[in-house]
């Protein structure tokens, strides 16, 4: 791996946004109805007119197309979008904002999927054709079909038959007497700076159920892929030949054949872990009302605000190009065997 | 004539061995049953009406009644016999799997075989196309298509489509790019073929095999990523047979009537199941690195 790779894969990323950008501003323009009507978000009222003549100011629609294009795409490189209809403020800050929300239930959801996957997968190659073995691949299987919406309501109804209400990401109530208040988004980061044991249990069992719900689509993955690569390992002359020279079982399993199922476990957990914020957004505030991007997908529907879209194409789409990037470059780091 | 009744026989002899697979069985099963339930629909349905979004006219009464006998999977919050309504969302779930596929499939081969055959200028412009929209959600592409055009079904088949053709064009351009290479597609190249013979009898038919055992595995993944479309409120308006729309509309009773997001989850998990059995036996076959010994599989 060289920095020219970097470098060169970073400027792709980079056309690639740029291409998204363009595709969106496409539909706003292409659509059938006008688009200053949709750029202003559909207003009504005695200054609906006044609104629409700012929007078509903004777009500058009366220029040629290329040269609208051109704009859009230097305000939005620029963080430039303008401020949302829902919310009255600019968009990119308000993204990002919300973005914590979400990262922090997918980082948990895989913190309980990648290693449970894993074991579960060696632990079913290890006992190939076994009654336990079908068991778990069934288990598998099906877990990586489970609608994720569906188990969120159904992890939803079991804590609120409970008792146990963990509706939003924070009991309110405690965080304002106990002194809680955010310092870098992330609740369960913010609570153990501050040393505020109370706010980090509450913010953790609030985190639990939507995660395990996010976990669910991983889990099943990891744990049919991890049992095909090493039961493939486990057939290599890189594991027969220790299994002559009589090294220990446990070293041969996980220092010989799981070093190289790593690679393809990474490249799976990099590709799913970009695509699970979809899942994640749409539990986390339809189920669980919890503040995050699925909450701003939802007022941007119904406020019909076209910017805090196209706002939310932007970062979704860097996100993914971020980490499968950054999955890229761990596996070249990794596998011996992928030259970049 | 010949090769292709050799095709034929080929994919005849594949099936026939699946069918000694409890696992395609299983697949195969689900999905004939789900399809017969959709085909059926207005005939099996006890409540042909309420199940296409009709409101009853003792609503109030009938509303949220626990499963019964009358009503198998109980009512919803308007009164509405949820078995009927599920009924029908079969149809809509199968409607959405085969336009999306199909749609997506046949851009995804042309487009994947193109960039793999025509080299140059072509092969990094088709790439980069793919590449962008292998990169953006179908959701978040749903969520500017409705904005732009207003609710329906269109926007989750739109919004699927944008983004699925890019997978399959990505697997056709890997699969067809090592193909393209073989000696007998140079050698036909040298021997003055066309291009279009060439991509249609030597590079088409070699790749489309995987890729279309693919498709089968995503009809499953189509239809969940379809039904969450729906189940955030942007496809399909409200009252709609779609089994992520009756989630939805059972999500505020939950606690109250939880068997109104229960059953249309579970037909759900079980079609979403069926593709992925069927597909991942013929993928099984198919793969060399899940078997251990590698036959051509025609």
């Amino acid at each position: 791996m060289s920095i020219n790779y970097v470098v060169k894969r970073v400027f792709w990323c980079i056309l690639i946004v740029f291409g998204i950008i363009v595709f969106s501003y496409l539909i706003l323009i292409f659509s059938p109805g006008d688009p200053a009507v949709k750029w202003a978000g559909n207003p009504r009222g005695p200054y609906a007119s006044m609104a629409i003549e700012k929007a078509r100011e903004e777009l500058g629609l009366n220029d040629p197309l290329y040269l609208q294009i051109a704009r859009f795409v230097y305000n939005v490189f620029n963080g430039n979008i303008g401020d949302s209809i829902a919310y009255k403020q600019p968009v990119l800050p308000l993204i990002y904002s919300r973005l914590q929300s979400t990262l922090e239930l997918l980082v948990i959801a895989y913190v309980i999927a990648v290693p449970l996957g894993i074991f579960l997968g060696i632990y079913s190659a290890l006992r190939r054709g076994s009654r336990s073995d079908s068991l778990i691949q069934a288990v598998g299987t099906i877990l990586a079909n489970m609608p994720t919406f569906w188990v969120a309501t159904g992890l939803f109804l079991v804590f609120s038959m409970s008792g146990i209400s963990l509706y939003g990401r924070i009991n309110t109530r405690l965080a304002l007497s106990t002194g809680f208040h955010p310092i870098t988004g992330f609740y369960l980061l913010d609570s153990l700076i501050q040393g505020n044991l109370l706010v980090f249990i509450d913010v953790l069992l609030r985190l639990l159920p939507p995660a395990l719900a996010v976990a669910v689509y991983p889990l099943g993955v990891l744990i049919r892929l991890t049992r095909t690569l090493m039961a493939e390992a486990l057939l290599e002359d890189f594991v027969r030949v220790p299994v002559a020279w009589g090294v220990r079982r446990d070293i041969i399993i996980w220092r010989y054949a799981l070093k190289a199922s790593i690679p393809g476990v990474i490249q799976i957990s990099g590709l799913s872990f970009a695509y699970s914020l979809i899942d994640a957004m749409v539990v986390e505030y339809t189920v669980f009302g919890r503040e995050g991007l699925g909450n701003l997908l939802y007022d941007a529907l119904n406020y019909s605000d076209f910017r805090l879209a196209i706002g939310l194409i932007t970062v979704v789409a860097v996100f993914y190009l971020v980490v499968n990037t950054l999955t890229d470059i761990i596996q070249a780091l990794v596998d011996p065997r992928v030259r970049l | 004539m010949n090769s292709i009744e050799a095709n034929i026989r080929g994919a005849a002899y594949l099936v026939r061995k699946q069918f000694r697979k409890m696992r395609f069985k299983t697949g195969l099963a689900i999905v004939l049953v789900i399809t017969i339930l959709a085909l059926l629909s207005p005939i099996i349905a006890p409540f042909p009406e309420e199940g296409l979004g009709y409101i009853p006219e003792n609503a109030v009464a009938k509303a949220r009644l626990p499963p019964n006998p009358v009503n198998i999977f109980g009512t919803d919050t308007r009164g509405r016999d949820l078995f009927s309504r599920v009924l029908f969302g079969a149809g809509s779930a199968l409607v959405e799997i085969l336009i999306v596929v199909l749609t997506s499939l046949s851009i995804g081969i042309i487009i994947g075989v193109s960039a793999a055959y025509f080299k140059g200028v072509v092969e990094h412009v088709l790439n980069y196309l793919i590449e962008l929209f292998v990169s953006v959600p179908a959701i978040i592409i749903a969520l500017a298509l409705r904005l732009a055009i207003g609710p329906g079904l269109y926007v989750v088949i739109l919004g699927l489509i944008t983004t699925w053709w890019s997978w399959y064009a990505r697997i056709t351009y890997i699969y067809a790019r090592s193909i393209v290479e073989m000696d007998y597609v140079v050698l036909a190249r040298l021997s003055g073929l066309n291009s279009l013979k060439i991509i249609y009898r030597h590079v088409l038919r070699n790749t489309i095999p995987p890729v279309l055992v693919q498709a089968v595995t995503d009809m499953g993944s189509v239809l969940l990523e379809a039904t969450s479309i729906n189940f955030i409120g942007l496809g399909v308006p409200l009252n709609s047979p779609e089994w992520g729309v009756i989630m939805l509309e059972g999500l505020p009773v939950i606690t109250i009537a939880p068997w109104i997001t229960m059953f249309p989850g579970i037909f759900l998990l079980i079609t979403a199941l069926g593709f992925s059995l069927i597909g991942d036996s013929l993928r099984e076959e198919l793969d060399p690195r899940m078997r251990r010994r590698w036959r051509l599989w025609f």
